[in-house]
């Protein structure tokens, strides 16, 4: 076949999701145009909701049911996907444009082995020979970076950490060596140190296999040492498109900058200052020598694999604390001891008021049979019974302007909120039963950067103006570097280092601490 | 496009399954109040009539009027159906949330006596229970209840466990929400979609349970009649009086048939369409 400077080219696509109702709806994508040349890794980046995922699927055929497209083609060197035959177009699929998704925990079946997982591959491309594709397999664990491919073979898909995961599905991927690969959002839910790891690993099969990648991600950030080309996509169009260089150093569209701005989260540009903290006084919660972990017994009494190993903390009153630790080193875990969610040994005390909690998934954290209001009621009910009607309503809607929404929004139930909106009603939630100190694990990690802006400065200005203090847990050092005073880096299930955090991140004394902070100038420049 | 062709579908299964039984469901409302002839009054003189215009269905061998004995069968099997499928719900309320919510020795216990009830045959089971405690209408009800009520509690339990790992659930039990509220407040509203098919299907099969303990004698007694018991009754007189048969067979499809169209509606209408 005759080799094409665009390995897909994008001609003017729209798309959109007609009703009977609306037969002529807004167009979830609109006039789309762009090509991938070939061997090259292309950025597209957009906030959510901004149709990049669409794109992406419209690609690989798997758009969801209800979708229509309206005008427009898609080439894949030379051939015309859309007036292809589903028959073709299914077998093209995975040899010639493989895909990796955000999810790798859902990816993968859990009741096969890893291997077989990468089986079902090879046997639905039609590699009859058992040996062979063992042999292939193998091989091709190796070059995504596992040592001892033939243990991980044997392995079920919950007994791998979330990166290995991730590396088990870009092999699923490279098994067939596609032209394409499409990415979306392949790193958005693993910490930094694994972030960088994946993102070099696609890089070196990138050459290896010559493939092309077209690369999805909200976070502007994380294109800088990875991409050669970045798109902006808002609503459903292509508003900027450039060198990776020109994009992040010289952007010439204003939204981009603005992305730009949002994507590094300064708090000047927010207002935000760093909190005035007096250590004299007594802390608001103090944990002591906390050990928690899961038993394999059914009726043990110790546990056996210890994920917690003593753990010291104390928390002052108007602090906002950070506490960093890259993926599996028990930062859940001991949110979820401190919270009481889980049994622990080791003491716990908060004083006065309660704690509240603010959790990393908008989609779960809020009741999806319920409204707004219910919500509310429920999380008031509990700290205070004995109130009127009116009283109630009253809290209700200062709460929720407090976080920013208003009555407007009483009425509605979770589906109709955005990831953003939802994260402020959880926040509201905590507001309206007056915490002492709120737990927030990971509350930006699955937000776009122009939603995170916003949550980062409700969190600080409910910590200035309530004097509320805060445990916020996230990869993401660059936020703690600008909010919080105090810093507590945890490897492996014990504090390996805390102080202020100018000094430990400036002169970093625990290995963990310097891998951390290696991943993140790797990932955001310095 | 796939969409519209779904929620197509579904509608075509509601309407074929409300058309079937409202059927019965009328036949019940209206026996509530009136029946073209009094439904235990025996006449002598008009035995095993064929239907006519005075008697649209026909007479049995004690000359009752067959349409008014159906319409009021109808009474006893919606009746039978529907709290029995009550009692199954709230066992099961009670024994699935906890068992689903708890885990761990709670549920093993819980779940323990539930798959010991599941293995026996259920028919086997609730006759066993009537023959001990007498052939009446309620021991029928609560027997038919027990026997269900497993099923129910493996829907709930299930739905309970998917349920409970949410961040909502979590939220719900950092603020200190009492475990019962949670259950009943928290996780049930979200159950609703796998129960609703569970529960119309539960009243089909309820339904054929009733009418084959009843046509053993060991349900509705006479000289009640429910679709079951009619059957049996008119056995012998398959040959010289079919329309016995045919009319009260005919209602128990309508009502079976109905049920399972209107759950396989909802099957369709609630995992496939219903994004939000």
């Amino acid at each position: 076949m005759a080799r094409h400077i665009h390995v897909l080219k994008v001609h003017h696509l729209t798309l959109s999701f007609p009703t009977r109702k609306d037969p002529n709806p807004k167009p979830v994508l609109d006039d789309v145009d762009f090509g991938i040349r070939d061997g090259e890794i292309l950025g597209l980046i957009g906030n959510s909701g901004s149709g990049k995922t669409m794109t992406s699927l419209a690609i690989a055929g798997l758009l969801p049911e209800g979708a229509a497209i309206t005008g427009g083609s898609i080439k894949f060197r030379g051939q015309d996907l859309l007036t292809m035959k589903p028959r073709d177009r299914r077998k093209m699929l995975g040899s010639e444009i493989g895909m990796i998704f955000q999810e790798p925990s859902t990816a993968l079946d859990p009741l096969m082995k890893i291997g077989k997982n990468l089986d079902e591959v090879l046997v639905a491309h039609g590699v009859t020979d058992p040996n062979e594709r063992r042999e292939k397999i193998l091989s091709t664990m190796k070059t995504v970076g596992f040592d001892d491919p033939a243990t991980i073979y044997e392995r079920y898909p919950h007994q791998l950490s979330g990166g290995q995961r991730q590396r088990i599905l870009i092999a699923g991927a490279a098994l067939l060596a596609p032209k394409l690969l499409i990415c979306d959002e392949p790193t958005s839910s693993l910490d930094t140190v694994t972030t960088v790891q994946i993102l070099d690993l696609l890089k070196s099969l990138c050459r290896k296999l010559q493939m092309t990648i077209l690369f999805i991600s909200h976070d502007l950030s994380a294109v800088r040492n990875f991409c050669d080309r970045v798109m902006v996509m808002k609503d459903g169009k292509i508003i900027d498109k450039d060198t990776t260089s020109d994009i992040l150093t010289n952007p010439k569209n204003a939204y981009t900058a603005e992305l730009l701005t949002n994507a590094k989260l300064d708090t000047r540009m927010l207002g935000i200052e760093r909190a005035h903290v007096d250590y004299s006084s007594s802390p608001v919660l103090t944990a002591k020598g906390i050990e928690a972990g899961y038993s394999d017994r059914i009726f043990g009494k110790g546990s056996d694999n210890k994920v917690l190993k003593g753990v010291d903390l104390e928390i002052y009153p108007h602090e906002i604390l950070g506490l960093i630790g890259s993926s599996g080193c028990g930062k859940t875990t001991l949110i979820r001891s401190l919270l009481g969610l889980l049994p622990h040994t080791g003491s716990a005390s908060v004083v006065g008021r309660r704690i509240g909690a603010v959790f990393q998934d908008p989609v779960s954290c809020l009741n999806p049979a319920h409204t707004v209001k219910w919500h509310l009621n429920e999380a008031l009910r509990v700290a205070e019974k004995k109130l009127s009607r009116e009283e109630r309503m009253s809290k209700i809607s200062a709460a929720l302007s407090e976080a920013g929404l208003n009555d407007e929004f009483l009425g509605r139930k979770p589906h109709q909120l955005s990831g953003g909106q939802r994260q402020r009603v959880a926040i509201a939630m905590c507001l309206i039963t007056n915490p002492g100190i709120i737990i927030a694990d990971e509350p930006f990690s699955s937000l776009d950067a122009s939603s995170s802006a916003e949550i980062l400065k409700l969190l600080t200005d409910i910590n200035r103006e309530r004097g509320t203090s805060f445990l916020l847990v996230t990869h993401n050092i660059h936020i703690i570097r600008q909010i919080a005073p105090r810093v507590v880096v945890m490897d492996d299930g014990k504090i390996c280092e805390s102080g202020l955090t100018t000094e430990v991140l400036s002169s970093p004394k625990a290995s963990a601490t310097v891998r951390l902070l290696d991943a993140e100038t790797k990932l955001h420049g310095a | 496009m796939n969409k519209n062709v779904d929620t197509a579908r579904a509608k075509r299964f509601y309407t074929v399954g409300i058309i079937l039984l409202a059927v019965v469901v009328v036949a019940f409302l209206i026996s509530l109040f009136w029946t073209p002839y009094d439904p235990y009054a025996t006449d002598a003189a008009s035995k095993l009539l064929p239907p006519s215009s005075a008697h649209p269905f026909g007479t049995d061998n004690f000359g009752r009027d067959v349409l008014s004995r159906v319409m009021s069968a109808a009474k006893f099997t919606v009746f039978i159906s529907v709290s029995g499928v009550a009692i199954a719900l709230f066992l099961g309320t009670l024994t699935g949330l906890p068992a689903g919510y708890f885990g761990g020795f709670a549920d093993r216990s819980i779940m323990l006596v539930n798959n010991s009830i599941m293995c026996f045959p259920g028919i086997l089971l609730a006759l066993v229970a009537v023959a001990v405690f007498g052939a009446s209408m309620y021991n029928v009800v609560w027997a038919l209840g027990l026997v269900f009520a497993p099923t129910f509690a493996r829907v709930y339990r299930a739905g309970t466990i998917e349920v409970k790992e949410y961040d909502y659930i979590t939220h719900a039990r950092v603020m200190g929400v009492n475990p019962v509220r949670i259950m009943l407040l928290h996780i049930l509203p979200n159950l609703v979609p796998q129960l609703l098919p569970a529960t119309v299907i539960g009243l089909a099969n309820m339904t054929l349970f009733e009418s084959g303990m009843s046509y053993l004698g060991l349900g509705v007694q006479p000289p009640d009649a429910s679709f079951g018991k009619m059957l049996a009754e008119s056995q012998a007189y398959i040959r010289v009086a079919p329309w016995l048969v045919i009319f009260p067979s005919m209602m128990l499809v309508f009502y079976i048939l109905g049920l399972y169209f209107i759950s396989e509606g909802m099957r369709v209408s609630l995992t496939k369409g219903g994004g939000n």
